[in-house]
């Protein structure tokens, strides 16, 4: 191999459509091969369903056919989920068998998986469509139960993002896959300015749920991902409608949730929220 | 000295003599285009004047007898030079400011900040910015730009071309009212064909690209800037032998400090930053350690002061330290929106 080799020609990049209009026109097209994408939230605000959505939009169009695969380490695989949303996409003929999903249980065995993926993506077999979609549900899963808060587990922890985040780009690169990571958050305590007077991406802080929250797994796996989105819930009271409806004396008021998801950096994405909602049919954003 | 002496056809002699220039000293500071206008001949021949020009004008300054050392030059002979030099704006006022006019060339210049920040916005503004053609202020040259993080987006390049050829085209109009000077316009498609891009997934590969550089250059006239974005992702893995990592690091820091020199481009090398833990706090610092602060000529931090970015000279041999917001848009990197606010009020 020569150094002339990694010069490239400047391409547009490709996207991963959501399948929705709204979310697609939001994040410029969808989720851009080529580079690792991070979804953020707490437990319950729809990254897994939107994870779910991706596999089988990925598929699309059918003249690209390709497949995808989703690595999860959260227990257990909502396949009664897939297989719903899977009514959704009328076009796509039996979509799951195009779905390849395997567990993990620790992150070396997911860099492990990744090597064999490399091998299996430069040989790939006959029967079978090119892959495009790698989703990780979820990263933080893997690291925040393995490593101690010691020094020493620090710098292999951090040592091993960077592992990861490296195979995974690289193999973005070659293969011109879209990757697609999901990590969960943990509280925030402390002043404004952040931990340390540390503050990722463009947002003083992050609400979900009326709490604060940050992303976990800290400063170093921020430094390996492209870009990162933040999923957000917040209840809302309809008071409006409790003026207009007796509720009676139970005190019963209606709720209802409200998502958003932020952008929080990316390379391509302004600064902007767009609110979305899940239903049977699967993830919409919703325009205001 | 007199023009008489200058190596170039009896023709251009009488030409350049008939529109005053009688001395090389009224040639040192016309640039090719004005000097192609004067003589009324294509702007290759004036450019081809201009050299024979300055090569006469050292020829003369090294009569004096200097040259003590082969390759020295005096110090006055490079602060010439460097005056003579211009420098890659950022597109932001106040970061070019404390920047001294721009990101110089013949220099390292480091910059490192959190994720988000905007070191990639940076890295594409200076590969866009770098190609302002002569007549507008600029370089007129090309970018190389080298991805190890895969960050690099060209339909986000393409805005920010855009973008800058919408600002060229107003200061266009309005050069043209005052001169009527006749331009022809560079098209935002341009701008992304003269950024050599390279995409590196390892640090051998990282290397292997650096070493092969001055060799590409050579074949490539009018590279003026090569970005690295970022230096450390590569570093940061897989290292058992830490001195093995600083070897490669420093020897790294050499070469790029070299190339900036030789081919008088500037070097922009982006930084992650990392906490270090130090008289029991944690605080925020550049990666890569402490060796490699020595490997840039200088250094900018860039950070959060409540809802604004900002710019940090931190290291500097020419340029005080301080600071100057500056933020990030959709056409690229410019002013602070709250600075410019009071520039309004004012």
């Amino acid at each position: 191999m020569n150094p002339e080799t990694l010069l490239h020609p400047l391409l547009p990049t490709q996207k991963c459509s959501f399948n929705c209009p709204i979310l697609d026109r939001f994040l410029h097209g969808g989720i851009p091969c080529n580079s690792i994408t991070e979804l953020v939230s707490e437990s319950g605000c729809g990254k897994t369903q939107l994870c779910l959505q991706l596999l089988l939009s990925a598929q699309l169009p059918l003249s690209l056919a390709a497949s995808s695969l989703y690595i999860h380490s959260e227990f257990p695989f909502p396949l009664r989920r897939l297989r719903q949303l899977s009514h959704s996409f009328p076009s796509l003929q039996n979509p799951l068998d195009s779905i390849f999903i395997r567990p993990v249980h620790s992150a070396d065995e997911l860099f492990d998986l990744l090597l064999q993926l490399d091998f299996s993506l430069s040989n790939p077999p006959k029967t079978q469509l090119p892959i495009k979609l790698v989703v990780i549900d979820s990263i933080a899963a893997l690291f925040r139960s393995e490593f101690d808060n010691t020094p020493s587990d620090l710098k292999r922890r951090s040592s091993l993002f960077f592992k990861i985040s490296s195979k995974l780009k690289s193999l973005a690169n070659r293969f011109r896959l879209a990757v697609v990571v999901t990590n969960q958050v943990v509280d925030f305590v402390g002043s404004d300015d952040g931990l340390n007077g540390l503050r990722v991406g463009n947002l003083g802080c992050l609400y979900s749920s009326g709490r604060r929250v940050c992303p976990a797994l800290g400063l170093s796996w921020a430094n390996c991902v492209n870009s990162r989105l933040f999923l957000s819930k917040d209840e809302e009271v309809l008071s409006e409608e409790k003026s207009l409806v007796d509720v009676g004396d139970d005190g019963h008021v209606q709720r209802r949730t409200r998502r958003q998801i932020r952008v929080v950096f990316a390379p391509h994405l302004p600064e902007s929220s767009c609110e979305f909602a899940i239903a049977r049919e699967g993830v919409f954003g919703i325009e205001r | 000295m007199e023009i008489c002496g200058l190596a170039v056809s009896a023709t251009q002699r009488g030409k350049l003599i008939s529109a005053g220039y009688t001395s090389l000293s009224s040639l040192s500071s016309v640039s090719p285009s004005d000097l192609a206008r004067d003589l009324q001949t294509s702007e290759s021949q004036a450019t081809e004047i201009l050299k024979a020009a300055s090569h006469c004008g050292r020829l003369d300054k090294s009569d004096g007898g200097h040259a003590i050392v082969a390759g020295a030059q005096t110090a006055w002979d490079m602060l010439h030079e460097e005056d003579l030099s211009r420098r890659i704006t950022t597109s932001c006022a106040d970061l070019d400011k404390i920047l001294g006019g721009g990101i110089a060339c013949k220099e390292v210049t480091e910059i490192g900040g959190v994720p988000g920040i905007g070191k990639t916005q940076l890295g594409i503004q200076l590969a866009v910015n770098v190609q302002i053609p002569v007549d507008f202020g600029g370089l007129g040259g090309k970018a190389i730009y080298i991805d190890t993080e895969g960050s690099f987006m060209a339909e986000r390049a393409l805005q920010i071309a855009e973008a800058r050829v919408e600002d060229m085209s107003e200061y266009h109009d309005f050069v043209r009212k005052n001169f009527q000077v006749c331009q022809v316009q560079m098209q935002p498609q341009d701008f992304l064909k003269n950024i050599f891009y390279f995409r590196v997934c390892s640090y051998t590969e990282q290397i292997a690209v650096i070493n092969y550089l001055e060799k590409f250059i050579s074949e490539h006239n009018d590279v003026k800037v090569v970005i690295i974005d970022s230096v450390t992702f590569h570093f940061r893995q897989d290292f058992e032998d830490m001195a093995l990592r600083t070897r490669l690091l420093s020897g790294m820091a050499l070469k790029l400090m070299k190339l900036a020199n030789k081919c008088r481009l500037a070097v922009v090398l982006l930084n992650q930053v990392t906490t270090k833990y130090s008289d029991g706090s944690f605080h925020l610092t550049l990666a890569l350690g402490d060796s490699w602060s020595h490997a840039c000529t200088n250094r900018v931090i860039l950070y959060w002061n409540g809802n604004e970015r900002y710019a940090y000279i931190d290291k500097s041999p020419s340029l005080r330290s301080t600071s100057a917001p500056y933020s990030v848009t959709g056409k690229g990197v410019r002013d602070s929106a709250s600075n410019s606010k009071r520039i309004k009020m004012m």
